[in-house]
Protein backbone atom coordinates (compact mmCIF):
# COMPACT_ATOMS: atom_id res chain seq x y z
CA UNK A 1 0.00 0.00 0.00
CA UNK A 2 2.75 2.43 1.02
CA UNK A 3 4.72 1.71 -2.16
CA UNK A 4 1.61 2.30 -4.25
CA UNK A 5 0.84 5.60 -2.48
CA UNK A 6 4.44 6.78 -2.85
CA UNK A 7 4.52 5.87 -6.55
CA UNK A 8 1.22 7.61 -7.23
CA UNK A 9 2.28 10.65 -5.16
CA UNK A 10 5.50 10.82 -7.18
CA UNK A 11 3.58 10.74 -10.44
CA UNK A 12 1.18 13.40 -9.22
CA UNK A 13 4.11 15.49 -8.00
CA UNK A 14 5.69 15.34 -11.46
CA UNK A 15 2.36 16.29 -12.99
CA UNK A 16 2.07 19.24 -10.63
CA UNK A 17 5.58 20.40 -11.55
CA UNK A 18 4.56 20.25 -15.22
CA UNK A 19 1.39 22.21 -14.45
CA UNK A 20 3.45 24.87 -12.63
CA UNK A 21 5.81 25.16 -15.63
CA UNK A 22 2.84 25.51 -17.97
CA UNK A 23 1.11 28.09 -15.77
CA UNK A 24 4.35 30.07 -15.40
CA UNK A 25 4.79 30.05 -19.18
CA UNK A 26 1.31 31.54 -19.55
CA UNK A 27 2.00 34.07 -16.80
CA UNK A 28 5.23 35.05 -18.58
CA UNK A 29 3.12 36.25 -21.51
CA UNK A 30 2.02 39.14 -19.29
CA UNK A 31 5.59 40.51 -19.23
CA UNK A 32 5.86 43.51 -21.58
CA UNK A 33 8.85 42.21 -23.56
CA UNK A 34 7.91 38.49 -23.55
CA UNK A 35 7.05 38.62 -27.24
CA UNK A 36 10.38 40.15 -28.27
CA UNK A 37 12.13 36.81 -28.79
CA UNK A 38 12.85 33.44 -27.24
CA UNK A 39 15.46 34.79 -24.80
CA UNK A 40 13.14 37.49 -23.46
CA UNK A 41 10.37 34.92 -23.04
CA UNK A 42 12.68 32.55 -21.15
CA UNK A 43 13.73 35.39 -18.82
CA UNK A 44 10.07 36.28 -18.22
CA UNK A 45 9.32 32.59 -17.63
CA UNK A 46 12.10 32.43 -15.06
CA UNK A 47 10.74 35.53 -13.29
CA UNK A 48 7.26 34.02 -13.31
CA UNK A 49 8.57 30.75 -11.81
CA UNK A 50 10.42 32.70 -9.14
CA UNK A 51 7.19 34.57 -8.37
CA UNK A 52 5.24 31.30 -8.23
CA UNK A 53 7.77 29.92 -5.75
CA UNK A 54 6.92 32.89 -3.49
CA UNK A 55 3.17 32.56 -4.22
CA UNK A 56 3.31 35.82 -6.17
CA UNK A 57 1.27 35.35 -9.34
CA UNK A 58 1.64 38.93 -10.58
CA UNK A 59 -1.01 41.61 -10.99
CA UNK A 60 -4.11 41.80 -13.14
CA UNK A 61 -3.47 43.84 -16.29
CA UNK A 62 -7.05 45.14 -16.11
CA UNK A 63 -7.61 46.02 -12.46
CA UNK A 64 -4.07 46.05 -11.04
CA UNK A 65 -5.23 43.79 -8.20
CA UNK A 66 -2.76 41.02 -7.23
CA UNK A 67 -3.76 37.78 -8.99
CA UNK A 68 -3.50 35.89 -5.69
CA UNK A 69 -6.10 38.18 -4.10
CA UNK A 70 -8.41 37.79 -7.05
CA UNK A 71 -8.01 34.01 -6.85
CA UNK A 72 -8.65 34.05 -3.12
CA UNK A 73 -11.91 35.93 -3.72
CA UNK A 74 -13.23 33.90 -6.66
CA UNK A 75 -11.89 30.35 -6.21
CA UNK A 76 -13.97 29.53 -3.09
CA UNK A 77 -17.14 30.33 -5.06
CA UNK A 78 -16.19 27.86 -7.81
CA UNK A 79 -15.01 25.25 -5.31
CA UNK A 80 -18.27 25.62 -3.41
CA UNK A 81 -20.22 25.19 -6.62
CA UNK A 82 -18.12 22.15 -7.56
CA UNK A 83 -18.48 20.61 -4.08
CA UNK A 84 -22.23 21.13 -4.01
CA UNK A 85 -22.39 19.79 -7.57
CA UNK A 86 -20.28 16.83 -6.45
CA UNK A 87 -22.78 16.11 -3.69
CA UNK A 88 -25.61 16.15 -6.26
CA UNK A 89 -23.47 13.97 -8.54
CA UNK A 90 -23.08 11.36 -5.80
CA UNK A 91 -26.72 11.53 -4.68
CA UNK A 92 -28.00 11.16 -8.25
CA UNK A 93 -25.13 9.36 -10.00
CA UNK A 94 -24.58 6.43 -7.61
CA UNK A 95 -28.20 5.20 -7.41
CA UNK A 96 -28.72 5.82 -11.13
CA UNK A 97 -25.42 4.09 -11.91
CA UNK A 98 -26.43 1.00 -9.89
CA UNK A 99 -30.06 1.06 -11.09
CA UNK A 100 -29.29 1.41 -14.79
CA UNK A 101 -25.94 -0.35 -14.69
CA UNK A 102 -27.22 -3.81 -15.57
CA UNK A 103 -30.17 -5.92 -16.58
CA UNK A 104 -33.41 -4.88 -18.28
CA UNK A 105 -33.34 -1.38 -16.69
CA UNK A 106 -30.12 -0.66 -18.54
CA UNK A 107 -31.65 -1.58 -21.91
CA UNK A 108 -34.81 0.43 -21.19
CA UNK A 109 -32.86 3.53 -20.14
CA UNK A 110 -30.21 3.28 -22.87
CA UNK A 111 -31.90 5.52 -25.52
CA UNK A 112 -32.67 8.24 -22.93
CA UNK A 113 -29.13 8.12 -21.52
CA UNK A 114 -27.71 8.37 -25.07
CA UNK A 115 -29.74 11.51 -25.79
CA UNK A 116 -28.87 13.06 -22.41
CA UNK A 117 -25.18 12.29 -22.97
CA UNK A 118 -25.30 14.07 -26.33
CA UNK A 119 -26.80 17.29 -24.96
CA UNK A 120 -24.11 19.94 -24.36
CA UNK A 121 -24.01 21.17 -20.77
CA UNK A 122 -24.97 24.73 -21.72
CA UNK A 123 -28.12 23.40 -23.42
CA UNK A 124 -28.90 21.43 -20.26
CA UNK A 125 -28.36 24.57 -18.18
CA UNK A 126 -30.67 26.64 -20.35
CA UNK A 127 -33.30 23.87 -20.33
CA UNK A 128 -33.15 23.77 -16.53
CA UNK A 129 -33.49 27.55 -16.39
CA UNK A 130 -36.51 27.41 -18.72
CA UNK A 131 -38.25 24.71 -16.65
CA UNK A 132 -37.44 26.53 -13.39
CA UNK A 133 -38.69 29.90 -14.64
CA UNK A 134 -41.80 28.80 -16.53
CA UNK A 135 -43.01 25.70 -14.69
CA UNK A 136 -41.69 26.11 -11.14
CA UNK A 137 -41.64 29.94 -11.15
CA UNK A 138 -38.21 30.01 -9.55
CA UNK A 139 -36.01 33.08 -9.96
CA UNK A 140 -33.38 32.62 -12.69
CA UNK A 141 -30.15 34.45 -11.79
CA UNK A 142 -29.64 37.61 -13.83
CA UNK A 143 -27.24 40.53 -13.57
CA UNK A 144 -23.61 39.93 -12.68
CA UNK A 145 -22.03 37.58 -10.23
CA UNK A 146 -22.51 37.89 -6.51
CA UNK A 147 -24.79 40.89 -7.05
CA UNK A 148 -27.26 38.53 -8.72
CA UNK A 149 -27.96 36.97 -5.31
CA UNK A 150 -26.04 33.72 -5.63
CA UNK A 151 -24.62 32.66 -2.28
CA UNK A 152 -23.15 29.28 -1.47
CA UNK A 153 -24.93 29.05 1.89
CA UNK A 154 -28.54 30.05 1.21
CA UNK A 155 -30.37 31.63 4.13
CA UNK A 156 -33.93 31.21 2.86
CA UNK A 157 -35.94 29.27 0.28
CA UNK A 158 -35.59 32.05 -2.31
CA UNK A 159 -31.80 31.97 -2.16
CA UNK A 160 -31.85 28.18 -2.28
CA UNK A 161 -33.99 28.23 -5.43
CA UNK A 162 -31.56 30.68 -7.05
CA UNK A 163 -28.57 28.55 -6.15
CA UNK A 164 -30.15 25.25 -7.19
CA UNK A 165 -29.95 25.92 -10.94
CA UNK A 166 -26.15 26.24 -11.24
CA UNK A 167 -25.64 23.48 -8.65
CA UNK A 168 -27.98 21.14 -10.54
CA UNK A 169 -26.27 21.96 -13.85
CA UNK A 170 -22.85 21.13 -12.41
CA UNK A 171 -24.22 18.17 -10.46
CA UNK A 172 -25.92 16.55 -13.43
CA UNK A 173 -22.70 16.74 -15.42
CA UNK A 174 -20.84 15.14 -12.51
CA UNK A 175 -23.60 12.55 -12.13
CA UNK A 176 -23.17 11.56 -15.78
CA UNK A 177 -19.42 11.09 -15.21
CA UNK A 178 -20.04 9.17 -11.95
CA UNK A 179 -22.61 6.82 -13.44
CA UNK A 180 -20.29 6.18 -16.41
CA UNK A 181 -17.48 5.25 -14.02
CA UNK A 182 -19.85 2.94 -12.12
CA UNK A 183 -21.07 1.29 -15.32
CA UNK A 184 -17.50 0.75 -16.50
CA UNK A 185 -16.50 -0.72 -13.15
CA UNK A 186 -19.67 -2.84 -13.07
CA UNK A 187 -18.92 -4.30 -16.50
CA UNK A 188 -15.31 -4.97 -15.42
CA UNK A 189 -16.48 -6.65 -12.21
CA UNK A 190 -18.99 -8.82 -14.11
CA UNK A 191 -16.16 -10.20 -16.28
CA UNK A 192 -13.94 -11.26 -13.37
CA UNK A 193 -13.08 -14.99 -13.38
CA UNK A 194 -13.22 -15.21 -9.57
CA UNK A 195 -17.02 -15.04 -9.70
CA UNK A 196 -17.21 -18.60 -11.06
CA UNK A 197 -14.71 -19.84 -8.49
CA UNK A 198 -16.68 -18.25 -5.65
CA UNK A 199 -19.93 -19.81 -6.88
CA UNK A 200 -18.21 -23.21 -6.96
CA UNK A 201 -17.11 -22.60 -3.39
CA UNK A 202 -20.79 -22.31 -2.48
CA UNK A 203 -21.16 -18.55 -2.04
CA UNK A 204 -24.51 -17.06 -2.99
CA UNK A 205 -24.94 -14.37 -5.66
CA UNK A 206 -25.86 -11.73 -3.05
CA UNK A 207 -22.79 -12.49 -0.96
CA UNK A 208 -20.50 -12.35 -4.00
CA UNK A 209 -21.96 -9.01 -5.04
CA UNK A 210 -21.91 -7.33 -1.64
CA UNK A 211 -18.59 -8.66 -0.32
CA UNK A 212 -16.55 -8.69 -3.53
CA UNK A 213 -18.46 -6.92 -6.33
CA UNK A 214 -19.58 -3.69 -4.66
CA UNK A 215 -16.12 -2.76 -3.27
CA UNK A 216 -14.65 -3.23 -6.73
CA UNK A 217 -17.34 -1.08 -8.33
CA UNK A 218 -16.77 1.68 -5.76
CA UNK A 219 -13.05 1.35 -6.38
CA UNK A 220 -13.76 2.01 -10.08
CA UNK A 221 -15.65 5.18 -9.16
CA UNK A 222 -12.84 6.34 -6.88
CA UNK A 223 -10.19 5.61 -9.52
CA UNK A 224 -12.07 7.88 -11.93
CA UNK A 225 -12.41 10.71 -9.40
CA UNK A 226 -10.08 12.88 -11.48
CA UNK A 227 -12.33 12.44 -14.51
CA UNK A 228 -15.40 13.32 -12.44
CA UNK A 229 -13.59 16.48 -11.26
CA UNK A 230 -12.81 17.39 -14.89
CA UNK A 231 -16.50 17.09 -15.76
CA UNK A 232 -17.40 19.22 -12.72
CA UNK A 233 -14.91 22.00 -13.57
CA UNK A 234 -16.05 22.09 -17.22
CA UNK A 235 -19.66 22.29 -16.11
CA UNK A 236 -18.78 24.98 -13.53
CA UNK A 237 -17.29 27.15 -16.29
CA UNK A 238 -20.49 26.89 -18.33
CA UNK A 239 -22.86 27.20 -15.34
CA UNK A 240 -21.08 30.32 -14.08
CA UNK A 241 -21.42 31.86 -17.54
CA UNK A 242 -25.07 30.87 -17.99
CA UNK A 243 -26.17 31.94 -14.50
CA UNK A 244 -23.91 34.99 -14.07
CA UNK A 245 -22.02 33.49 -11.16
CA UNK A 246 -18.81 35.37 -10.35
CA UNK A 247 -16.55 32.37 -9.72
CA UNK A 248 -13.02 31.56 -10.83
CA UNK A 249 -14.11 29.69 -13.98
CA UNK A 250 -16.09 32.73 -15.13
CA UNK A 251 -13.08 34.91 -14.33
CA UNK A 252 -10.86 32.56 -16.36
CA UNK A 253 -13.04 32.93 -19.46
CA UNK A 254 -13.21 36.72 -19.13
CA UNK A 255 -9.47 37.01 -18.43
CA UNK A 256 -8.57 34.98 -21.52
CA UNK A 257 -10.81 37.27 -23.59
CA UNK A 258 -8.95 40.29 -22.17
CA UNK A 259 -5.52 38.60 -22.42
CA UNK A 260 -5.05 39.08 -18.69
CA UNK A 261 -2.54 36.23 -18.42
CA UNK A 262 -1.51 36.96 -14.82
CA UNK A 263 -5.05 36.00 -13.76
CA UNK A 264 -5.40 33.11 -16.21
CA UNK A 265 -2.32 31.19 -15.05
CA UNK A 266 -3.11 30.69 -11.32
CA UNK A 267 -6.69 29.68 -12.13
CA UNK A 268 -5.44 27.12 -14.65
CA UNK A 269 -2.89 25.87 -12.14
CA UNK A 270 -5.57 25.57 -9.43
CA UNK A 271 -7.89 23.55 -11.66
CA UNK A 272 -5.12 21.25 -12.91
CA UNK A 273 -3.74 20.81 -9.38
CA UNK A 274 -7.13 20.06 -7.86
CA UNK A 275 -7.93 17.54 -10.62
CA UNK A 276 -4.59 15.78 -10.14
CA UNK A 277 -4.92 15.71 -6.34
CA UNK A 278 -8.50 14.42 -6.60
CA UNK A 279 -7.23 11.70 -8.95
CA UNK A 280 -4.45 10.80 -6.47
CA UNK A 281 -6.85 10.65 -3.51
CA UNK A 282 -9.30 8.56 -5.54
CA UNK A 283 -6.65 6.06 -6.68
CA UNK A 284 -5.21 5.73 -3.17
CA UNK A 285 -8.68 5.27 -1.66
CA UNK A 286 -9.52 2.68 -4.33
CA UNK A 287 -6.41 0.61 -3.71
CA UNK A 288 -7.50 -1.14 -0.47
CA UNK A 289 -10.97 -1.73 -1.92
CA UNK A 290 -9.48 -3.47 -4.95
CA UNK A 291 -7.13 -5.40 -2.71
CA UNK A 292 -10.02 -6.75 -0.60
CA UNK A 293 -12.60 -7.07 -3.36
CA UNK A 294 -10.68 -8.46 -6.29
CA UNK A 295 -8.52 -10.99 -4.53
CA UNK A 296 -10.83 -13.29 -2.59
CA UNK B 1 -15.17 -4.10 -32.28
CA UNK B 2 -15.83 -3.43 -35.96
CA UNK B 3 -19.25 -2.92 -37.45
CA UNK B 4 -18.96 -6.18 -39.36
CA UNK B 5 -18.22 -8.26 -36.30
CA UNK B 6 -21.00 -6.62 -34.31
CA UNK B 7 -23.45 -7.11 -37.12
CA UNK B 8 -22.66 -10.77 -37.32
CA UNK B 9 -23.46 -11.32 -33.66
CA UNK B 10 -26.09 -13.97 -32.98
CA UNK B 11 -25.95 -15.79 -36.34
CA UNK B 12 -26.10 -12.90 -38.78
CA UNK B 13 -28.86 -10.94 -37.02
CA UNK B 14 -27.48 -7.46 -36.38
CA UNK B 15 -27.22 -6.66 -32.68
CA UNK B 16 -28.83 -3.55 -31.18
CA UNK B 17 -25.35 -2.04 -30.95
CA UNK B 18 -24.79 -2.55 -34.69
CA UNK B 19 -28.24 -1.18 -35.54
CA UNK B 20 -27.57 1.93 -33.47
CA UNK B 21 -24.24 2.44 -35.25
CA UNK B 22 -25.98 2.15 -38.61
CA UNK B 23 -28.63 4.62 -37.42
CA UNK B 24 -25.83 6.98 -36.37
CA UNK B 25 -24.19 6.85 -39.80
CA UNK B 26 -27.55 7.35 -41.54
CA UNK B 27 -28.18 10.36 -39.30
CA UNK B 28 -24.76 11.80 -40.07
CA UNK B 29 -25.44 11.19 -43.79
CA UNK B 30 -28.72 13.11 -43.56
CA UNK B 31 -26.96 15.96 -41.78
CA UNK B 32 -24.29 15.96 -44.52
CA UNK B 33 -27.05 16.25 -47.13
CA UNK B 34 -28.74 19.08 -45.19
CA UNK B 35 -25.41 20.88 -44.86
CA UNK B 36 -24.59 20.47 -48.58
CA UNK B 37 -28.01 21.75 -49.58
CA UNK B 38 -28.38 24.35 -46.82
CA UNK B 39 -28.39 27.28 -49.26
CA UNK B 40 -31.07 25.51 -51.29
CA UNK B 41 -33.20 24.26 -48.37
CA UNK B 42 -33.13 27.55 -46.46
CA UNK B 43 -35.81 29.99 -47.57
CA UNK B 44 -33.75 33.01 -46.51
CA UNK B 45 -30.04 33.79 -46.86
CA UNK B 46 -27.86 33.63 -43.77
CA UNK B 47 -28.35 36.47 -41.32
CA UNK B 48 -31.19 38.08 -43.35
CA UNK B 49 -33.13 40.26 -40.90
CA UNK B 50 -36.79 41.43 -41.00
CA UNK B 51 -37.92 38.34 -42.92
CA UNK B 52 -40.94 38.14 -40.62
CA UNK B 53 -42.36 39.69 -37.44
CA UNK B 54 -40.09 39.86 -34.41
CA UNK B 55 -40.10 36.81 -32.11
CA UNK B 56 -42.99 35.13 -33.94
CA UNK B 57 -43.67 31.62 -32.55
CA UNK B 58 -43.54 28.58 -34.87
CA UNK B 59 -46.34 28.70 -37.44
CA UNK B 60 -47.17 27.53 -40.97
CA UNK B 61 -45.26 30.52 -42.41
CA UNK B 62 -42.24 30.21 -40.13
CA UNK B 63 -41.94 26.61 -39.02
CA UNK B 64 -39.24 27.33 -36.42
CA UNK B 65 -40.52 30.86 -35.69
CA UNK B 66 -38.45 34.04 -35.92
CA UNK B 67 -35.92 35.66 -33.62
CA UNK B 68 -35.54 39.14 -32.11
CA UNK B 69 -34.38 40.57 -35.47
CA UNK B 70 -37.14 38.87 -37.47
CA UNK B 71 -34.78 36.23 -38.92
CA UNK B 72 -36.34 32.93 -40.06
CA UNK B 73 -35.17 30.41 -37.44
CA UNK B 74 -35.42 27.41 -39.81
CA UNK B 75 -33.08 29.04 -42.33
CA UNK B 76 -30.78 30.32 -39.61
CA UNK B 77 -30.60 26.87 -37.97
CA UNK B 78 -29.69 25.27 -41.32
CA UNK B 79 -26.97 27.86 -42.00
CA UNK B 80 -25.64 27.55 -38.45
CA UNK B 81 -25.62 23.74 -38.67
CA UNK B 82 -23.61 24.08 -41.86
CA UNK B 83 -21.15 26.46 -40.14
CA UNK B 84 -20.80 24.08 -37.18
CA UNK B 85 -20.13 21.03 -39.37
CA UNK B 86 -17.66 22.94 -41.56
CA UNK B 87 -15.67 23.94 -38.46
CA UNK B 88 -15.95 20.52 -36.85
CA UNK B 89 -14.52 18.60 -39.83
CA UNK B 90 -11.01 20.17 -39.78
CA UNK B 91 -11.06 19.98 -35.97
CA UNK B 92 -11.77 16.23 -36.25
CA UNK B 93 -8.78 15.81 -38.57
CA UNK B 94 -6.55 17.67 -36.08
CA UNK B 95 -7.71 15.40 -33.23
CA UNK B 96 -7.11 12.27 -35.30
CA UNK B 97 -3.62 13.37 -36.38
CA UNK B 98 -2.39 14.91 -33.13
CA UNK B 99 -4.27 12.59 -30.79
CA UNK B 100 -4.84 9.18 -32.35
CA UNK B 101 -1.93 8.95 -34.83
CA UNK B 102 0.70 10.69 -32.72
CA UNK B 103 -0.43 8.78 -29.62
CA UNK B 104 -0.07 5.44 -31.41
CA UNK B 105 3.37 6.32 -32.82
CA UNK B 106 4.58 7.88 -29.54
CA UNK B 107 3.96 4.60 -27.71
CA UNK B 108 6.55 2.89 -29.95
CA UNK B 109 9.29 5.44 -29.28
CA UNK B 110 12.09 4.47 -26.85
CA UNK B 111 10.50 3.73 -23.48
CA UNK B 112 11.80 6.77 -21.56
CA UNK B 113 10.86 9.20 -24.34
CA UNK B 114 7.44 7.57 -24.76
CA UNK B 115 6.67 7.77 -21.04
CA UNK B 116 7.86 11.39 -20.89
CA UNK B 117 5.53 12.29 -23.75
CA UNK B 118 2.71 10.40 -22.05
CA UNK B 119 3.31 12.37 -18.84
CA UNK B 120 3.41 15.72 -20.67
CA UNK B 121 0.17 15.01 -22.48
CA UNK B 122 -1.25 13.73 -19.18
CA UNK B 123 -0.78 17.25 -17.74
CA UNK B 124 -2.87 18.69 -20.58
CA UNK B 125 -5.43 15.90 -20.08
CA UNK B 126 -5.83 17.01 -16.46
CA UNK B 127 -7.25 20.32 -17.68
CA UNK B 128 -10.87 20.59 -18.80
CA UNK B 129 -10.82 20.41 -22.63
CA UNK B 130 -13.17 23.38 -22.77
CA UNK B 131 -10.81 25.65 -20.82
CA UNK B 132 -7.87 24.39 -22.87
CA UNK B 133 -9.70 25.34 -26.07
CA UNK B 134 -10.56 28.78 -24.67
CA UNK B 135 -6.90 29.25 -23.73
CA UNK B 136 -5.60 28.25 -27.19
CA UNK B 137 -8.08 30.61 -28.86
CA UNK B 138 -7.02 33.37 -26.45
CA UNK B 139 -3.37 32.77 -27.36
CA UNK B 140 -4.18 32.86 -31.09
CA UNK B 141 -7.34 34.27 -32.67
CA UNK B 142 -10.92 33.14 -33.11
CA UNK B 143 -10.02 32.05 -36.66
CA UNK B 144 -8.11 29.20 -35.02
CA UNK B 145 -11.15 27.96 -33.08
CA UNK B 146 -11.38 24.72 -35.10
CA UNK B 147 -7.69 23.93 -34.55
CA UNK B 148 -8.03 24.85 -30.87
CA UNK B 149 -11.00 22.50 -30.47
CA UNK B 150 -9.09 19.73 -32.25
CA UNK B 151 -6.00 20.26 -30.09
CA UNK B 152 -7.96 20.40 -26.85
CA UNK B 153 -9.73 17.12 -27.64
CA UNK B 154 -6.40 15.54 -28.64
CA UNK B 155 -4.86 14.82 -25.19
CA UNK B 156 -7.62 12.40 -24.23
CA UNK B 157 -7.43 10.74 -27.68
CA UNK B 158 -3.62 10.62 -27.40
CA UNK B 159 -3.75 8.83 -24.05
CA UNK B 160 -6.30 6.33 -25.35
CA UNK B 161 -4.29 5.62 -28.54
CA UNK B 162 -1.05 5.42 -26.54
CA UNK B 163 -2.49 2.85 -24.15
CA UNK B 164 -3.93 0.80 -27.02
CA UNK B 165 -0.57 0.81 -28.78
CA UNK B 166 1.19 -0.36 -25.62
CA UNK B 167 -1.23 -3.30 -25.41
CA UNK B 168 -0.61 -4.09 -29.11
CA UNK B 169 3.11 -3.99 -28.47
CA UNK B 170 2.78 -6.72 -25.86
CA UNK B 171 0.47 -8.84 -28.06
CA UNK B 172 1.53 -12.29 -29.23
CA UNK B 173 1.95 -11.27 -32.87
CA UNK B 174 4.39 -8.54 -31.81
CA UNK B 175 6.48 -11.01 -29.82
CA UNK B 176 6.59 -13.43 -32.78
CA UNK B 177 7.48 -10.58 -35.13
CA UNK B 178 10.34 -9.40 -32.93
CA UNK B 179 11.56 -12.98 -32.47
CA UNK B 180 11.68 -13.48 -36.23
CA UNK B 181 13.71 -10.32 -36.73
CA UNK B 182 11.01 -8.04 -38.17
CA UNK B 183 12.09 -4.46 -37.54
CA UNK B 184 10.24 -2.15 -35.12
CA UNK B 185 9.33 0.28 -37.92
CA UNK B 186 7.81 -2.52 -40.07
CA UNK B 187 5.82 -3.74 -37.08
CA UNK B 188 4.66 -0.18 -36.38
CA UNK B 189 3.55 0.27 -40.00
CA UNK B 190 1.67 -3.03 -39.86
CA UNK B 191 -0.03 -2.18 -36.58
CA UNK B 192 -0.91 1.33 -37.80
CA UNK B 193 -2.55 -0.04 -40.95
CA UNK B 194 -4.55 -2.62 -38.98
CA UNK B 195 -5.44 -0.18 -36.21
CA UNK B 196 -6.65 2.55 -38.55
CA UNK B 197 -8.41 0.33 -41.08
CA UNK B 198 -10.23 -1.24 -38.14
CA UNK B 199 -11.09 1.85 -36.14
CA UNK B 200 -10.77 4.93 -38.36
CA UNK B 201 -14.51 5.39 -38.82
CA UNK B 202 -15.39 5.01 -35.16
CA UNK B 203 -12.39 7.14 -34.12
CA UNK B 204 -13.45 9.87 -36.56
CA UNK B 205 -17.06 9.80 -35.34
CA UNK B 206 -15.87 9.86 -31.74
CA UNK B 207 -13.59 12.83 -32.45
CA UNK B 208 -16.42 14.57 -34.33
CA UNK B 209 -18.68 14.28 -31.27
CA UNK B 210 -15.96 15.61 -28.97
CA UNK B 211 -14.91 18.58 -31.13
CA UNK B 212 -18.51 19.55 -31.93
CA UNK B 213 -19.22 19.71 -28.20
CA UNK B 214 -16.12 21.85 -27.58
CA UNK B 215 -16.63 24.10 -30.63
CA UNK B 216 -20.25 24.83 -29.84
CA UNK B 217 -19.43 25.54 -26.19
CA UNK B 218 -16.57 27.94 -27.02
CA UNK B 219 -18.90 29.68 -29.47
CA UNK B 220 -21.52 29.90 -26.75
CA UNK B 221 -18.91 31.54 -24.50
CA UNK B 222 -18.02 34.00 -27.29
CA UNK B 223 -14.72 32.48 -28.44
CA UNK B 224 -15.84 30.71 -31.62
CA UNK B 225 -17.73 31.91 -34.65
CA UNK B 226 -17.58 35.62 -35.36
CA UNK B 227 -20.84 37.38 -36.31
CA UNK B 228 -22.32 37.59 -38.91
CA UNK B 229 -21.12 33.98 -39.49
CA UNK B 230 -23.12 32.22 -36.79
CA UNK B 231 -22.79 28.60 -35.74
CA UNK B 232 -25.19 26.75 -33.45
CA UNK B 233 -23.36 27.70 -30.25
CA UNK B 234 -23.42 31.38 -31.12
CA UNK B 235 -27.10 31.17 -32.12
CA UNK B 236 -27.97 29.70 -28.72
CA UNK B 237 -25.85 32.34 -26.96
CA UNK B 238 -27.69 35.07 -28.89
CA UNK B 239 -31.02 33.63 -27.71
CA UNK B 240 -29.97 33.66 -24.03
CA UNK B 241 -31.50 37.07 -23.11
CA UNK B 242 -35.00 36.20 -24.32
CA UNK B 243 -35.31 32.38 -24.55
CA UNK B 244 -37.39 32.26 -21.34
CA UNK B 245 -40.17 34.07 -23.22
CA UNK B 246 -39.37 32.76 -26.75
CA UNK B 247 -38.26 29.12 -26.28
CA UNK B 248 -38.01 28.43 -30.01
CA UNK B 249 -35.05 30.78 -30.43
CA UNK B 250 -32.85 28.39 -28.41
CA UNK B 251 -34.71 25.07 -28.65
CA UNK B 252 -34.29 24.41 -32.40
CA UNK B 253 -30.56 25.19 -32.62
CA UNK B 254 -30.05 23.15 -29.40
CA UNK B 255 -32.00 20.24 -30.89
CA UNK B 256 -29.93 20.39 -34.12
CA UNK B 257 -26.70 20.43 -32.10
CA UNK B 258 -27.81 17.57 -29.86
CA UNK B 259 -28.81 15.50 -32.90
CA UNK B 260 -25.43 16.09 -34.56
CA UNK B 261 -23.57 14.98 -31.42
CA UNK B 262 -25.98 12.09 -30.82
CA UNK B 263 -25.52 10.71 -34.36
CA UNK B 264 -21.75 11.05 -34.07
CA UNK B 265 -21.80 9.21 -30.73
CA UNK B 266 -24.02 6.45 -32.13
CA UNK B 267 -21.83 6.13 -35.23
CA UNK B 268 -18.77 5.81 -32.99
CA UNK B 269 -20.48 2.97 -31.13
CA UNK B 270 -20.10 4.72 -27.79
CA UNK B 271 -21.79 3.20 -24.80
CA UNK B 272 -24.49 5.32 -23.14
CA UNK B 273 -22.81 8.08 -21.18
CA UNK B 274 -19.33 7.15 -22.46
CA UNK B 275 -17.06 10.13 -22.90
CA UNK B 276 -16.39 11.08 -26.54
Amino acid sequence: MLRFVLREAGRTGLGLVGAVLLAAAISALAAPDAGSGAWHFLVAWGHALDGFAHLDFGHSAMTGVPAGEELERRLPLTLGLVLEGFAVALIVGIPVGFLFGAGPARRAAAPLVQVLSAAPIFCAGLALAFVAANLLHWPVPRGTGVASGLTLMPKDARELETLLLPVLTVGLSGAAAAQLALRRAGAESARQPWRTQLRRMGLGAWEIETVFGVPQIFAGLLSDLGEVMLALFSAAAVAEWVFNYAGAADLFVKSVALHDWAIVSPILLSFAGLTMIAGLIGRCAAYPLVATGAAP
Amino acid sequence: MTMATTASARGGVPSLHALLRIAGWIGLGLIAVAVSLSDFLATAPANATAIGPLLAPPSADFRFGTDILGRDMLSETLHALSATVRSALPATVVTLLVGALFGFVAARLPRSLALTLRSLVGILASLPALLLAVLVIGLTTRDWAAVAAGLSAAPFTFVRAFDRARIEERATHSEYARATGISASTLLRRDLVYEFSDTILSSAARALAAVTLILSTVSFLGFGAVPPHRDLGLMIAAAKPYFLQAWWTAAFPAAALTLLILFARLAAGLDEGERA
